[in-house]
């Protein structure tokens, strides 16, 4: 499948502190990754509240493959590939719906939401029951489960989800602590931005501490928001790298520094007071006072999940310069006052006529046609090579502004596209 | 949104049209039993093609309800 010069070998073009332009632009780069790292890792699909009634579907993907994430009428969620095995035509095309079959458009065949071919038009068209059987719909082998969040895998063995997830997986602990109910419900609807830029470009921004004063400093004038300063030089804030390609801006030390509750989130407690009665009834009032100054974490899964506190982006390449960025509003199932607000500042900064994704987007097309240039032929992730260090868990971790995570994201990368050749 | 009840000697169902997800469902509700069912729209479209009799098979009372427990399954 890949055309890459195997001779040229990933080490030439992945060093620690830089790495070759072409891996933002080669289509045979992008052909490589599809089949070592979307094609086999953990790949983030959807939620389980997407889902929330028997026979309740969605329609998803990994990378560029279209996939279904449906629940059975006995509750377990299958991920099938939106595929006829007939002529391959799309069997399911609205964004979400509630059926226990599958009808494709094309010649009817029809499908369980299971994926078992149920029947097809004018049978005496084709001999024998036996065929029936096999042409099921395509599978997703490998599908696990963490606290509500979907993840499907191609590979038929390797890694299992926790493996993969390490360390990083309290992320998502931490994410669904800030949720009275223990639950999270996402079940708000996905808005999509699509950019002519490379999907690296995006996973490397994500936790990028660098760029924020530059490219937001914007919306955070208007927002009169204090977020800049976390990203700055005196800021307490660190960057890591949490294993397996994941990364962090962990906002912590500044938010303790700070010390006030709902601080990360631009609020004070007198303002959402459901919510916090219900954080302090399920947790106590100190505990719940340590959430509420913690905040909610900014984390990228590799490769696909952002945690942005109180959004999640998933984003899925679909070319070697193209790439969709799916965003939703992070929803505490039974919180309505908290919500309310979060859902609003969801579609302030993401949005269509929001600020903050439309910067990064900018950044990530500008980058692109940069990439491009004969001249010079690397891109620089040195910064903060000099003061990196271990935290109490071993993780790398280096200043707010620091390109630890980029580095970590590319290490990673690199012994994903190794194993593969 | 309620349909309304259909009854007769024999039987008596309330229908409503269900929207806890994510489309919409025909609910069925018997009302001797409380006992709750959905059918969605390919079902139901499905049920409208019926011929004559092809749903005798499963008026069978011994199909699913009155029926003696199978070794290490239930009833329902
Ligand atoms: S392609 Fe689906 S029925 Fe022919
Ligand atoms: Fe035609």
């Amino acid at each position: 499948m890949s055309t890459v010069d195997a001779t040229i070998g990933w080490d030439r073009l992945i060093e620690h502190d830089r790495v070759h332009g072409s891996l933002y632009t080669d289509p045979a780069v992008y052909e490589a990754e599809l089949e070592r790292i979307w094609y086999r890792t953990w790949v983030f699909v959807g939620h389980v509240s997407e889902v929330p009634e028997p026979n309740d579907y969605v329609v998803k993907s990994i990378g560029p493959q279209p996939v279904i994430m449906s629940r059975d009428k006995q509750g377990e969620i299958h991920l099938l590939l939106n595929r006829c095995t007939h002529r391959a035509n799309l069997v399911c095309d609205a964004a979400r719906g509630n059926s226990s079959a599958f009808r494709c458009p094309y010649h009817g065949w029809t499908f369980s939401n299971t994926g078992r071919l149920l029947g097809y038009p004018f049978n005496s068209g084709y001999d024998g029951r036996e065929a029936k059987r096999e042409l099921g719909l395509g599978r997703v082998p490998r599908v696990e489960i963490y606290r509500g969040f979907v993840f499907g895998s191609f590979a038929d063995d390797g890694p299992t989800l926790l493996e993969h997830l390490g360390d990083a997986r309290e992320a998502l602990d931490r994410l669904v602590a800030l949720s009275p109910s223990g639950e999270l419900d996402l079940s708000a609807g996905w808005l999509q931005h699509k950019v002519k830029a490379n999907w690296k470009m995006l996973v490397e921004n994500e936790t990028d501490g660098y760029h924020p004063q530059f490219v937001h400093s914007s919306i955070f004038s208007v927002a009169k928001s204090g977020i800049g300063d976390l990203y700055g030089e005196e800021s307490t804030a660190l960057s890591r790298d949490l294993g397996n390609g994941h990364t962090e801006n962990d906002l912590r030390p500044e938010f303790r520094r700070i010390d006030q509750p709902l601080g990360w989130f631009g609020t004070t407690p007198d303002r959402v007071p459901g919510y916090v009665a219900q954080l302090e009834a399920a947790n106590g009032a100190e505990k719940a006072r340590e959430l509420m100054i913690d905040g909610s974490p900014h984390v990228m899964l590799f490769p696909n999940l952002f945690i942005a506190e109180i959004q999640l982006f998933v984003i899925q390449p679909l070319a070697v310069d193209e790439t969709v960025q799916h965003v939703t509003a992070v929803q505490y199932k039974g919180s309505p006052d908290m919500n309310r607000r979060m859902l609003q500042q969801t579609i302030g900064s993401v949005g269509p006529a929001g600020f903050l994704l439309a910067d990064d987007s900018e950044m990530y097309e500008r980058n692109q046609r940069g990439v491009h240039a004969r001249s010079p032929e690397w891109v620089v992730l040195k910064r903060g090579t000099h003061r990196e260090r271990l935290d109490e868990n071993g993780h790398v971790v280096g200043d707010a502004t620091d390109e630890v995570p980029q580095r970590a994201i590319w290490k990673h990368y690199r012994s994903l596209m190794e194993a593969g050749s | 949104m309620d349909v309304g009840e259909v009854v007769s000697e024999f039987a008596a169902v309330a229908l409503s049209i269900d929207h806890d997800g994510n489309g919409p469902r025909l609910r069925i509700e018997d009302l001797k039993t409380g006992h709750v069912g959905y059918l969605d729209a390919l079902e139901l479209e499905t049920l409208a093609w019926l011929p004559e009799g092809a749903l005798h098979p499963l008026l069978d009372p011994s199909l699913h309800r009155w029926r003696k427990p199978a070794a290490g399954g239930g009833t329902h």
